[in-house]
């Protein structure tokens, strides 16, 4: 197995970028050396998502550029990699090079515990966790990738973490982009949902696979439950592995 | 039904604060939601079944025309008449007209989308009708004159003092009770009496088979079958997307309608009719009238991009799912089909001008087009929408974006075609993003993003990005 090419979101460069060196670690500690091509930029999903599909273009190709090589491309959050996968080949459906090149590139384009548990077969990264985990399914992981057991059996795995059921967990938790700002109160609704499905599963923190659903939950954690913590999945393992060494 | 769908944002902001409407919802998310898990359950292969009943919806649209066909002459031979209506008022003219010829002055209605979407009851009580809902819920807001809260419970969110005073108040009851199963029966009894004299019949169709020429109706109230079997003259209204191919492809979508609508393997009635009474037969009409409405939907077979629209079978099953929908309920798309049915459909049906906000209010969290049994894609649906403003299709009515978003959108797919240039909107973005931080996090922003900030914080942007961690790293 060669070692995969990191694909980062703008939102983890931007934002987060502890999800992008959490993924980092985690994969060093099973020895691979991940690719990182300094040229990526963004997938273009806000573009998309906005309707400005022919401007789209422009960044899709440039990411096919950029990755179009790669034998395995590993990404911290579903919805980017449904973007590539589903939206890329009918974006460029009437340019028909680069529509083939998008659909060749599509099914080596992996959602980062889809990668671990799917692709190099392992559930068990190591680490430890004295606590009580709930899991978030991000819609676009859930429905978009089929991935639900995968992010399951790592936190599974990890000494001494247990994994609790949350109601609603399936449940949109209300970011969908520009959704959040355009519908503020409809989006509050659907977040403060889900922190006090959280709240009530009796976790001590929330672990996700998507940056989107974690700016959103995060972000009204920090506001109204400050001691609540939610985790990107590749956080979450990466702390687990330090405090294991520990 | 007077259009309301560009109120969305102001009714929506309404229902979330209106607690009636939430506890409801709240019903619908945890016992309806499940019973329809269940009862899915209850097919051997759950997801061949959805597989079937979307290749039968698939099919279904693919061959309308020569499907409608075969059914108008299926349906006269069965001694039906068959009656064609290009748009709303045309249907609706029928309608009245097929009542004025023969002297009628009482109707009866069964729970029908269709007769929402063209109007119907207003124009039949304007030319001096008595017409009568006969579905409960249907029946409540009829008298409320407001629209469906949800497709098959349109009046779920009434509170019972309000249907009691509602009750008392037109004369359904004497006296007051708050006891919902003597509510229902004050509805039953002024309802029969209605049923005794009615003169004709208006129902729906939820499914029209090609291959026999028969209509198909499900209930739980048994209100449609009174409305069909009681007067001597039956109208049913259907859009024409309602046809099947066969009786056995009808069966399938049957189950997976009751199953998805209601939570039913069956619903509690099922009726079909295969023309009106032959005269031997001891009930059931004399005359039976099917309308078949088009009001734009040619238009959408036409149209490669909106045909899989068609397949829709209205259960209800997207609604049901939606987030967004079990947050604000039916209210707010202000017209008869809400939902991610009606942002879906209604773009098409009434313009994209009046309706941007039903393929906004979407989070994409793809739980419609998993659950619908039709096979319809309504995510992909609103990004076409959604293109359509961008470009300024005149088609379907759209409008352009305002500038601002548009030359953001511009310089941002500009700046992602090249890291350098992505760097330099970095950079250039920075400052202004961080104008305001506390310990790590925004607080509040004015401007476009100001709505993220009513309920939650955002975290600041860090001095470096992952990419100048990653070259900190190497040098």
């Amino acid at each position: 197995m060669n070692n995969p090419s990191l694909f980062i979101p703008c939102t983890v460069d931007l934002f987060l970028p502890e999800i992008g060196e959490a993924c980092l670690q985690v994969l060093r500690k099973l020895d691979l050396v991940p690719v990182y091509h300094p040229e990526q930029t963004c997938c273009g999903q806000p573009a998309i998502h906005a309707g400005y599909v022919k401007k789209a273009k422009a960044s899709a190709k440039h990411f096919i550029e950029v990755f179009g090589g790669d034998e395995a491309v590993v990404c911290p959050s579903g919805s980017c990699v449904c973007t590539v996968k589903d939206r890329y080949p009918e974006l460029l459906q009437d340019e028909p090079d680069w529509r083939s090149r998008a659909k060749e590139l599509a099914p080596r384009v992996y959602e980062f515990s889809q990668y671990l548990v799917d692709v190099l077969q392992v559930e068990d990264v190591g680490g430890a966790y004295a606590g009580k985990v709930a899991y978030h399914e991000s819609c676009r992981v859930l429905r978009g990738l089929g991935v639900s057991e995968q992010p399951k059996k790592l936190i599974r795995a990890v000494k001494g973490g247990e994994l609790v059921p949350m109601q609603g967990a399936e449940v949109c938790c209300g970011f969908g982009g520009e959704f959040s700002t355009n519908y503020p109160e409809i989006s509050e609704a659907l977040v403060s949902e889900k922190a006090e499905n959280y709240i009530a599963s009796g976790a001590d923190v929330l672990v996700a696979c998507d940056p989107g659903c974690l700016l959103n939950i995060g972000g009204y954690l920090h506001r109204h439950h400050p001691d609540k913590p939610a985790l990107h999945i590749a956080s979450f393992l990466a702390e687990a592995i330090r405090d294991e060494k520990r | 039904m007077k259009i309301k769908s560009e109120q969305f944002k102001e009714v929506a902001r309404e229902e979330l604060k209106t607690r009636h409407t939430r506890a409801h919802l709240d019903v619908i998310g945890l016992f309806i939601q499940e019973m329809r898990e269940a009862s899915m359950a209850t097919f051997p292969d759950p997801s061949a079944a959805l597989e079937l009943g979307r290749a039968i919806r698939a099919e279904s649209v693919e061959r309308l025309p020569e499907l409608l066909e075969a059914f108008e002459k299926k349906a006269t031979a069965n001694g039906a008449v068959v009656h064609w209506a290009r748009d709303a008022r045309e249907a609706n003219q029928l309608v009245l007209n097929i009542a004025r010829e023969r002297n009628i002055r009482l109707v009866t209605k069964g729970k029908s989308m269709v007769t929402e979407e063209t109007g119907l009851n207003e124009v039949l009580v304007e030319n001096g009708l008595e017409v009568f809902e006969t579905d409960l819920g249907e029946f409540i807001i009829q008298l409320l004159e407001r629209p469906p809260f949800h497709i098959q419970g349109p009046a779920l969110n009434i509170p019972v003092q309000e249907i009691c005073d509602l009750f008392l108040e037109k004369g359904v009851m004497k006296e007051p009770t708050l006891e919902p199963v003597e509510l229902g029966h004050a509805a039953r009894i002024f309802l029969r009496d209605k049923f005794h004299h009615v003169e004709m019949g208006i129902t729906g169709v939820n499914f029209a088979v090609a291959e026999t020429g028969t209509i198909i109706n499900v209930e739980n109230e048994g209100n449609i079958r009174l409305t069909k079997s009681s007067p001597p003259i039956q109208v049913s209204v259907m859009t024409l997307e309602k046809v099947v191919p066969t009786m056995k492809d009808a069966m399938h979508m049957l189950r997976l309608l009751c199953r998805n609508c209601t939570g039913q393997k069956i619903a509690s009635y099922t009726s079909m009719d295969s023309g009106p009474n032959r005269g031997a037969e001891a009930d059931g009409p004399r005359e039976l009238h099917i309308v078949i409405l088009d009001n734009g939907r040619s238009t959408f077979y036409r149209d490669p991009e909106a045909r899989e629209i068609l397949r829709c079978v209205r259960c209800g099953a997207c609604m049901l799912e939606c987030p967004v929908y079990g947050k604000i309920g039916g209210y707010p798309y202000g017209w008869a089909y809400s939902g991610p049915m009606g942002q879906v459909l209604n773009p098409l049906m009434i313009g994209q001008e009046r309706t941007q906000d039903l393929y906004r209010a979407c989070t994409f969290c793809g739980v419609c087009k998993t659950v619908c049994p039709a096979g319809i894609d309504h995510p992909k649906m609103f990004l076409r929408y959604r293109a359509h403003d961008v470009e300024g299709d005149s088609r379907y009515n759209a409008t352009r974006r305002p500038w601002p978003e548009a030359g953001f959108m511009e310089m941002f797919t500009w700046a992602t075609k090249r890291r350098w240039r992505w760097d330099l909107g970095i950079k250039a973005v920075r400052p202004f993003i961080n104008r305001q931080v506390e310990e790590g996090f925004i607080r509040g922003l004015k401007g476009p993003l100001e709505g993220w900030f009513k309920s939650r914080d955002f975290p600041a942007m860090p001095r470096k990005t992952f990419r100048d961690r990653m070259r900190g790293r190497k040098e």
